[in-house]
């Protein structure tokens, strides 16, 4: 049997949320940057550990300096959030802390993955520096270039939604 | 034997070979400026030989100047896309406008046939109904032409956007898609307006209309081709929420293969 879930991916402009999804969705990436204009949507079906397949229909909503500022009515009724953040730009995450505080309050149970993109553009010394604000948030460092741990963010997230 | 005769045995003794020698290129070389010379003879020999490389050059066109022309094509149009669109432009104009005229002259043959038909039952009724309706005569008769047609109806979840059923005649775009992308403009367009309890009802996008009835959780959109007017409209609703009603939808939202099944059945016939 197959059920959907929906997964609302959140963050900054220009952090790769597009580029993460075509990458688990097509496998594909492109260093051509366009901007999200509203909310675009995609749909993959993957298999889970219990046999079962769920359809993730992806919502991939355009960028926000703020949280606060997304359009309410498109965080409705989502089953999964993915938080998305430039590791190559401190702006990005100086205000992780509040961002999550307001999905936690907002959203209380359900399932968050926050993740950094762009492992490829930093080193293990950039990360040790930025240690703690990373360290209590952060669920993966993955790279849409590389396609490094996207596929494994994206699965272990079905998992926590059924 | 006088001495000139001698020599002139000696001469055919030794020399005889060598006149039939020159004598047999001598009449090769004349049938050689005879084909050559003869436009006729030189056909003959020449032509099966051109055509064989002609056949030959034909084949390999595709193979060895193909990528090259298409290059060629392609750099021109998209150096000069103004110009292809120029001289485009006309054509197609003239194409469209000629068909527009050719499907309006059988409409309004088609209409003036049914008129003509004064006294048909159809048209009693039909008189009667534009009474009891307002709806003119003329626009009932076009009405009857462009008859509207049920596409596709999708059950979709408010807020969320899932997909809780679906059934279409023809495979349209992926419907969980759909039903997402439906939500996210709906949610826009009521966010945008911020007027309390107001839903986006109709969606119009070239050939199709989008009839979007609204309910507590879910909402049923039904995309609809042909004319879709006031009386289709209201007829379509009423359909809807008879559905609604009678297959109690509300208890069966978590079953997608039954609630579908239900649509297939209750909509089959398309006849509103």
């Amino acid at each position: 049997m197959t059920v959907s879930k929906k997964i609302v991916l959140i963050g900054h402009f220009g952090v790769g949320k597009t580029s993460l999804i075509r990458r688990f969705v097509e496998n594909t990436f492109s260093e051509d940057y366009k901007v999200t204009i509203g909310v675009h949507i995609s749909k993959k079906t993957i298999a889970i550990p219990e046999g079962e397949q769920i359809s993730l229909i992806i919502w991939d909503l355009e960028g926000q300096d703020d949280i606060k500022k997304t359009r309410p009515s498109y965080l409705l009724g989502t089953n999964g959030f993915i938080y998305v953040f430039d590791l190559s730009r401190p702006v990005t995450f100086q205000n992780l802390d509040s961002e999550l505080s307001f999905l936690k309050e907002n959203y209380s149970n359900i399932p968050v993955k926050v993740v950094g993109n762009k492992m490829d553009l930093v080193n293990k010394v950039y990360l040790k520096e930025h240690h703690t604000i990373f360290e209590p948030h952060v669920d993966y460092f993955v790279s849409a270039k590389t396609g490094s741990k996207v596929e494994k963010l994206f699965s272990k997230l079905a998992e926590a939604l059924i | 034997m006088n001495q000139d005769e001698k020599l002139n045995m000696i001469k055919d003794i030794l020399l005889t070979d060598e006149r039939e020698f020159v004598s047999a290129i001598e009449k090769k070389i004349k049938i050689l400026e005879n084909t050559v010379n003869k436009k006729e003879n030189l056909s003959i020999k020449v032509d099966p030989i051109i055509e064989t490389k002609l056949k030959e050059f034909v084949k390999e066109i595709p193979v060895t100047l193909g990528p090259t022309i298409t290059e060629a094509l392609k750099t021109e149009i998209k150096n000069s896309q103004d110009a292809v669109v120029d001289a485009l432009y006309p054509i197609l104009g003239k194409m469209i406008k000629r068909y527009i005229q050719h499907e309006m002259k059988l409409l309004s043959e088609k209409i003036n046939n049914q008129v003509n038909k004064t006294f048909s039952f159809k048209r009693f009724f039909r008189r009667a109904k534009s009474k009891a309706s307002g709806v003119s005569e003329s626009e009932l008769i076009l009405q009857e032409q462009t008859n509207a047609k049920i596409e596709q109806i999708i059950i979709i979840e408010k807020g969320s956007g899932l997909l809780l059923a679906e059934y279409s005649k023809n495979k349209m775009a992926d419907e969980d898609m759909v039903a997402g992308m439906l939500t996210a403009i709906k949610s826009f367009v009521e966010d945008a307006f911020q007027k309390e309890n107001q839903n986006l009802q109709y969606i119009e996008y070239d050939l199709y209309h989008i009839h979007i009835q609204n309910f507590s959780s879910f909402y049923i959109a039904v995309v609809v081709s042909g004319a879709y007017n006031v009386i289709f409209k209201d007829q379509l609703e009423d359909k809807i929420f008879e559905f609604a009603n009678k297959e109690k939808i509300v208890k069966h939202l978590k079953n997608k293969s039954l609630l579908s099944k239900k649509i297939k059945d209750f909509f089959k016939n398309d006849s509103i």
